[in-house]
């Protein structure tokens, strides 16, 4: 039997988690760098910022470094790795290891003539950042990714200004998850409850309404939105025709179209895990209270909220642990400050290639991810327990 | 009018209001998308099928819907070839680890599609298969896959086991078994599973704008890319197509899964 199960969890560990978790690894691989730049940091040991530009037996170790990364074609993505920590190098040391490569630099002495060809190399924080680059490992992503940074001497400082976005993304990703929660929650509680108490052919219909927008896709339902909210959109000219403005309003690619393009999608979930839950309520208890003469929300309160809780808060893991991963309704219908971290991740993956903080950032997203699953559970945990015992 | 009741009526106003919000924008994009103008606007200057047209006259269009049904029928094949096998190892066999390979083979529906996308993006470029379908159609079948072995595994639980024992007392071989024993009485199950597995790779567009470029193209990617740079009503058109197909496809689903219930609960036993 165990036979049978085999090349199925080969095809996902192959497929699947192999490649993700290979993918997440970048967020603290750097052996790109290390791997090319081996004897520059062997030579490098011992240097101090404060000492001024390194000595000559770094730049021949660094020249013989950059030679052989060229000829072996990895000369790229060095340059693109140390452009990631130092703005502008990318075109140094492509240059540098294309002279180095063609044997432009031979007979040492090689620092002034590495100097007078390539005046960059003369730059002491370039350096610095070289050395902070070395090792099989590297927290520079990871760090990047929650706005800090390490400093001249190894501490962990807080990021500049202008490249601390990251902590606002976090912080928005969650917010943004929360307000969709909330509001799927709270508009879906009426709902279900109409759906359970409803006579049987009326419950079945709205029942299945509900469950269509399920059977189509997350895309087209995005796109319908982008459609429908769009300046001379139904949503505009209904309101122009009634008079209740006089100039379109925008209301796509803004924080108020992601909110409603989200409660949208996820809705159905949410109003599916109450109407589960209320269905095994039996209504005989909400009678009792009402004929013992509580007010209708006391009882309501008292009896059958306590009773939906558990369908509350699956319904809400579901629904929170969906948003923070979406991508493409923040992507399409959001406004460029409404921006999620999934749309961070296809940022730095798809235009700055910068793949070590798309993995860092994941690595982020799925911590998250997790935290909020567990604490759900834990929550709901808690709440059933008094019944377990009763 | 009684407290009771005025509250009722305005729980199922409520109700009917909450129903048009999900449901009125599936459908007003369909008289939009019959708009005889350049332009999508509501209310429509006329009706025509000229966008439809435009839809079917594309080249780009038809070859990245031909692309969607390829990719979408092989990753639901292998899907199939993996996960029908796996069901029945995980329904009927006791071994150590099956929680832990139930928590693997879920994995799946937890990670988020776009690290799915990116790390097969990488995955597939070092194997120099980025941009080719078959990359997309593994891709797919990871994440198809669950669903093919929960339906599955949800109609072998209303299968008796006694009937395979039955065959192989007759002499009949495992194949033999399987494809005429067991498949049968499990098909409402394989058809839904498939059938759902086959809308997840339909409409799936994170992991094909990783992994598809150019020429491959799905459907799904097209719209996305066309989104981007404007709105026209052959957008319109491709979405109310799309609906209409996922819903027929998922209607059958409905129809299968009730009647398998319906035919269980009658079942004397």
């Amino acid at each position: 039997m165990a036979l049978l199960v085999a090349p199925l969890v080969l095809f996902i560990l192959i497929v699947f988690l192999g490649p993700v978790l290979r993918f997440l690894w970048l967020s603290v691989d750097n052996s790109d760098v290390a791997g090319n730049l081996g004897r520059t940091f062997a030579a490098l040991e011992g240097w101090q910022a404060s000492s001024g530009l390194p000595d000559e037996a770094v730049f021949q170790a660094l020249i013989a470094d950059l030679a052989d990364a060229r000829q072996k074609g990895r000369d790229g993505v060095l340059a693109q790795l140390i452009n990631q920590r130092k703005v502008g190098a990318r075109f140094l040391v492509i240059k540098t290891a294309k002279d180095a490569a063609d044997g432009k630099f031979a007979t040492p002495p090689l620092r002034e003539a590495v100097l007078a060809q390539h005046a960059g190399w003369g730059d002491v924080s370039l350096w610095t950042e070289i050395r902070r680059a070395s090792g099989g490992l590297t927290d520079y992503y990871l760090l990047n990714s929650i706005d800090l940074r390490r400093g001249a001497a190894g501490e962990i400082a807080p990021a500049p200004a202008d490249r601390a976005i990251f902590l606002d993304a976090l912080v928005r990703t969650i917010w943004i998850s929360f307000v969709v929660t909330l509001l799927c929650a709270l508009l879906s509680v009426p709902l279900a409850q109409a759906i359970v108490s409803a006579p049987p052919p009326w419950s079945r219909v709205m029942f299945a309404l509900v469950i269509f927008p399920l059977w189509t896709s997350l895309l087209v339902r995005t796109v319908i939105w982008i459609i429908v909210l769009q300046k001379n959109g139904p949503v505009n000219n209904a309101l122009l025709f009634t008079g209740l403005i006089d100039q379109p309003l925008s209301l796509i690619y803004t924080r108020f179209s992601l909110y409603v393009a989200m409660v949208q999608v996820l809705l159905p979930m949410m109003v599916l895990s109450l109407v589960s839950v209320m269905r095994r309520v039996p209504a005989s208890y909400m009678k009792a209270a009402l004929s013992l003469g509580a007010p209708w929300t006391t009882a309501w309160r008292r009896v059958q909220l306590p009773l939906i809780m558990p369908g509350f808060l699956s319904g809400s893991a579901i629904v929170f642990v969906f948003a923070l991963g979406y991508y493409i309704t923040p992507t399409l219908v959001g406004g460029p400050g409404d921006q999620m971290i999934s749309s961070y991740i296809a940022f730095y993956t798809n235009t700055t290639l910068n793949w070590g903080l798309a993995a860092a950032l994941s690595v982020q997203l799925l911590l998250i991810l997790i935290a909020s699953a567990v604490l759900f559970w834990s929550a709901r945990a808690v709440i059933s327990r008094p019944r377990q015992a009763a | 009018m009684k407290p009771a009741t005025l509250r009722s009526a305005t729980m199922y106003v409520y109700a009917a209001l909450l129903l048009a919000f999900m449901l009125v924008p599936l459908l007003i994009i369909v008289p939009m998308s019959l708009t005889s103008g350049n332009a999508l606007t509501f209310p429509t200057p006329g009706y025509s099928l000229r966008w439809y047209h435009e839809l079917i006259d594309d080249p780009r269009w038809l070859k990245s819907f031909w692309n969607s049904i390829i990719i979408g029928v092989s990753a639901t094949l292998l899907s199939c070839a993996l996960g029908i096998p796996a069901a029945i190892g995980i329904a009927w066999g006791e071994f150590p680890g099956k929680r832990l390979i139930y928590a693997i083979v879920a994995t799946p529906l937890v990670v988020p599609v776009v690290i799915v996308g990116v790390a097969a993006f990488f995955f597939f470029a070092e194997l120099g298969l980025a941009g080719q379908k078959s990359a997309i159609i593994l891709t797919h079948t990871a994440l198809a896959v669950p669903v093919v072995l929960t339906t599955v595994v949800a109609s072998l639980s209303r299968f008796d086991r006694t009937l395979v024992r039955a065959a192989q007392s007759l002499g009949a071989g495992t194949g033999r078994i399987f494809f005429k024993v067991i498949l049968p009485l499990i098909s409402p199950g394989v058809v839904s599973g498939a059938i759902i597995a086959f809308i997840i790779s339909f409409d799936e567009v994170v992991v094909a704008s990783f992994l598809s470029t150019g020429e491959e193209r799905t459907l799904p990617r097209m719209i996305f890319s066309g989104v981007r740079e404007s709105v026209s009503p052959a957008i319109a058109s491709v979405a109310v197509l799309l609906v209409v197909f996922s819903a027929a496809l998922l209607g059958i689903v409905g129809w299968l899964q009730s009647r398998a219930t319906r035919s269980h609960r009658t079942r004397p036993s």
